[in-house]
């Protein structure tokens, strides 16, 4: 591939706006510092995590000068994570399906415990973040009435266009299925597998476009300060619940790995088998990447507590 | 654990830092991306990678402390502005500040090598 072709396709990294002001002389820049030659892997990867960096800033997740839009910067950085919980959650509770039948009674205390801890957080987790998109609405609404439809009608109808084709997807999906003997639901039939896939493929898109929604509207909506603060502790508590689910899942898996190991890899119990599933690796990383990027955001927003006070008390009224 | 500077108008503070470094570069006169990378190459020893310095370019341009100059183009110079040259008096004072310190510690102290040869005596 040509220099030339390599730098244009490493500035795709970053966003619309950013390359219009700063592409050109970026790709100049690319050219002159490889000698006119190949472009290296380090220049690579940093034009790439440039890139990342300036999409996190311009998707106001980055913490801003004051302290209101470092704690508005610091919630939607939960918000993103409790997405990527959300995600592993799917691929856990999917991988789970039926695993109480494959422990005896009395055997899966522990794993019974971790589980129903999973799940309880999970609807913490989830009553935390409506909560936080419920204490923003009359501002919302204000939004709307003042003409600001206009400003975000294109992430939030890319979402719900997404949104109700899942739920149709989903709808059909699940006729086919109730069809279906468990063999054929399970991998048997290659049609029903390939849908399968492309449903899961169109359930993360549309959590993503809901994510970007929400982030797009909070950047645009003005929040009293009141609200940031209940936004500032619901978002802790957020974090606290992606945390217990990350660690229950694990000591689920440990659990069941222990008690019915065979589980995992779909075979019977006499047949053995091993607890190491590909897919609860994938899920629980992504657990873990989303349970730390929330403490940071957690961290940052109580840190910005004190000073939004001082501020508030500052301002004249 | 490094933490952010509270002042919204520090340039960071540290004299690695891209943005302290580009202040510094253009605090003698307007220079385009590639002429700041050589010259920061040649008074820090630090070789940025081009995303590395148009991200703090853009930074440093959306809080005042640089501005473009002439028309856009692929070699588009930058120069430094008043605020700019305001955070960088005032980054240097605090790099200054933890080298005056450092210096007077160190200057109470005896050197390693000292300490070896006054045991051998």
């Amino acid at each position: 591939m040509s220099a030339a072709r390599t730098t244009a396709r490493l500035l795709r990294a970053y966003p619309p706006a950013w390359r219009r002001r700063y592409g050109e002389e970026l790709e100049s820049l690319i050219a002159e510092a490889s000698g006119g030659g190949r472009v290296s892997w380090r220049t690579r990867l940093d034009v790439l995590s440039g890139g990342a960096r300036e999409r996190i800033r311009s998707a106001g997740l980055e913490p801003g000068g004051s302290p209101a839009d470092r704690l508005r910067a610091s919630a939607l950085l939960i918000l993103c994570a409790w997405a990527l919980s959300v995600l592993g959650g799917l691929v856990v509770g999917k991988s789970s399906e039926h695993w109480q039948d494959a422990v005896s009674s009395g055997s899966d205390s522990l794993a019974s415990v971790a589980y129903a801890v999973l799940v309880g957080a999970a609807c913490c987790g989830s009553a935390f973040v409506l909560g936080g998109l419920a204490a923003a609405a009359p501002s919302f609404v204000r939004f709307l009435r003042r003409g600001g439809w206009r400003r975000v009608h294109r992430p939030l109808g890319r979402a719900a266009l997404l949104a109700a084709g899942l739920v149709a997807a989903t709808a059909a999906l699940s006729l086919w299925g109730g069809s279906l003997d468990s063999h054929q639901r399970e991998g048997g039939d290659v049609a029903y597998a390939i849908a399968f896939v492309a449903w899961a493929l169109w359930l993360v898109a549309t959590i993503a476009a809901l994510t970007g929604a929400a982030v797009a509207i909070a950047n645009q909506v003005e929040l009293p300060n009141r609200v940031l603060r209940v936004h500032a502790w619901l978002g802790a508590a957020t974090a606290i619940a992606m945390a217990t689910i990350t660690a229950a899942t694990i000591v689920w898996w440990v659990a069941l790995a222990d008690a019915a190991p065979w589980f995992f890899s779909g075979q019977r119990a006499a047949e053995g088998g091993s607890a190491l599933s590909p897919q609860l690796f994938v899920a629980v990383a992504i657990m873990v990447v989303g349970t730390l990027l929330g403490g940071k955001g957690a961290r940052r927003a109580l840190g910005q507590l004190p000073a939004l006070s001082i501020r508030a008390r500052a301002e004249p009224r | 654990m490094p933490k952010e500077s509270s002042n919204p108008t520090s340039a960071g503070g540290r004299s690695n830092e891209p943005t302290v470094l580009i202040l510094t570069s253009l605090a003698s006169e307007p220079k385009h991306g590639y002429a700041l990378l050589q010259d920061i190459e040649n008074f820090a020893g630090v070789r940025l990678g081009p995303g590395t310095l148009y991200g703090a370019i853009s930074r440093l341009e959306d809080r005042g402390l640089i501005e473009a100059t002439g028309a856009a183009g692929r070699r588009r110079p930058y120069r430094i502005t008043a605020a700019g040259s305001e955070t960088l008096r005032a980054a240097i004072a605090e790099m200054r500040t933890i080298v005056d310190t450092g210096t007077e510690r160190l200057g109470a102290m005896p050197a390693p090598g000292a300490a070896l040869a006054g045991g051998a005596a």
